[in-house]
């Protein structure tokens, strides 16, 4: 039964909210919207299983001594402390605000910002033309890199005499022509496997999403 | 000489970058910018709308994107409250609500824009793609109230705003897969008009609905950013983001360049041996 009627439900929800997709009546959208609404209900569910989850991975580090356990005593007060203030005063309170804009903010954009000193190095150590295909991506970078700064126009139209405002010409041929078309394929690919999924979920196939194996 | 150059220690190029950063910033200096087609599309779309029409924006991303997309917002908020085009403001991320807020706030305060009469900022709800369906038969069925929990009843601009019929334009300006939902759901079930502003690493990935037309306008990074300040003529924060971002730019080419030409000599040199 534990597992008989999910799938059951899996069946009987997934074909229906097919049938809804070509069905006008005034009775399938009333289903529609009754459906929608569940799931607005149960969503926030989620967010409770996560908090939990994080709660437990981090209890489990302190208990453990593992390797920096230090850290988890951080997330838990900073979980804690915009807890406290959000959920009674709301996330317009301009506590909260400033503890995020202040916080949380700086500290997310830092991490970020980082980024660029590891691209940078990264791109210098790695990015070799030892094949063609290496050869083709490199140069395709490059264009849409200096493409993507103004800088490269000006340099450009300033030594060159003709061709105006060519690398971001260029930069957006690439976009626009090679890049498009494999991102094409890859959609056309991508929404194919959704669909063989979802038809392997719907038939009771596909069970991994029940968990504990088969 | 050569290995010395190829195993430059990273440490330099980390200052290098520094100093790219550092001094353009201090120097002040600013570059024009070329508009790019996408970005026209969107502002033409905006121009074309009559005053007293409704546009959606949505501020799906978090703090670490915030440098590329929250000017994209700021300046095409600034167009539409010039415009005198209506805005409703919303977030599909948790980190977004505060920065949406933010953004809206900014671009009222250098236009005179009322809340509750041009803009209303809904502020966050759980469950991305259930609440964009759901927004489609009423809105305000999964927002009952704005950010400042004041009733969408009592909200003066919230008359006659129901669903996605009354909305001309939904921007999406989004650092993960948000606008790719949004194009899915609801350009595809209610045919509503979808743009986009995406960080510059997801930019590849929105060019086939640019060409489908399931966008009709896209900003592109901090580029497009900049590229609309231009275009609205009021030259702001990514305008002058943009010298830094040229500065690094060709930094990295300049550094991929020597690296490679390092690299074809020494391989040169090795086969000679």
């Amino acid at each position: 039964m534990r597992r008989q009627v999910p799938l059951a439900l899996c069946f009987v929800f997934g074909v229906v909210m097919v049938l809804i997709e070509f069905s006008p009546h005034p009775y399938s959208k009333f289903l529609y919207n009754e459906v929608i609404n569940w799931s607005l209900i149960i969503t926030p569910f989620a967010l409770v299983l996560g908090v939990a989850t994080l709660v437990q991975t981090h209890w489990i580090r302190i208990r453990r001594r593992a390797e920096y356990w230090q850290y988890s005593f951080v997330v838990f007060i900073g979980m804690i402390v915009m807890v406290t203030i959000g959920i009674p005063f709301g996330p317009s309170h301009k506590a909260f605000a400033w503890l995020f804009k202040y916080i949380q903010t700086p500290m997310d954009a830092t991490m970020f910002s980082l980024l660029a000193f590891f691209i940078a190095s990264a791109s210098y150590r790695a990015f070799r033309a030892r094949t063609l295909e290496a050869t083709l991506l490199l140069v395709a970078a490059l264009i849409v890199m200096i493409g993507n700064a103004p800088i490269g126009d000006l340099i450009w139209n300033k030594i060159m005499p003709f061709g105006e405002n060519l690398p971001s010409t260029a930069r957006q041929w690439i976009l626009e022509n090679p890049n498009l078309s494999s991102r094409r394929g890859v959609i056309l690919g991508v929404s194919l496997g959704v669909i063989s999924q979802s038809i392997r979920i719907i038939l009771g196939i596909e069970r991994s999403y029940l968990g504990g194996g088969d | 000489m050569l290995k010395q150059i190829m195993q430059i220690d990273r440490r330099i190029i980390f200052i290098l970058v520094a100093l790219a950063v550092i001094i353009p910033t201090l120097l002040k200096v600013s570059f024009p910018i070329t508009i790019s087609e996408p970005t026209r599309k969107l502002y033409d779309y905006i121009e074309d709308l009559p005053s007293g029409s409704t546009v959606l924006i949505a501020f799906d991303y978090g703090p670490s994107s915030m440098a590329e997309l929250q000017p994209m917002g700021t300046a095409f908020l600034r167009h539409c409250f010039q415009k005198k085009i209506r805005v409703i403001g919303m977030t599909l991320v948790t980190e977004g609500a505060t920065l949406g807020y933010e953004t809206m706030q900014e671009a009222a305060k250098t236009t005179g824009a009322i809340d509750g009469v041009d803009y209303v900022y809904l502020g966050f709800r759980p469950g991305t793609i259930q609440v964009m369906l759901g927004m489609g038969t009423t809105i305000n069925n999964i927002f009952e109230s704005d950010y400042k929990e004041k009733p969408l009843a009592e909200i003066p601009m919230m008359e006659g705003i129901k669903n996605y019929d009354q909305i001309d334009l939904i921007l999406d300006l989004a650092s993960s897969s948000t606008t790719e939902a949004w194009i899915t759901y609801i350009n595809t079930r209610y045919n509503q008009k979808i743009a986009a502003g995406v960080t510059g690493v997801i930019i590849s990935q929105m060019y086939p609905y640019l060409q489908t037309e399931q966008l009709i306008g896209l900003m592109s990074g901090l580029l497009g950013a900049a590229e609309y300040e231009t275009l609205i003529e009021t030259p702001a924060k990514a305008t002058k983001r943009m010298s830094v971002q040229s500065f690094v730019h060709l930094l990295v080419f300049g550094l991929v360049i020597l690296g490679n030409v390092a690299f074809f000599i020494q391989k040169r040199e090795n086969e000679n041996v």
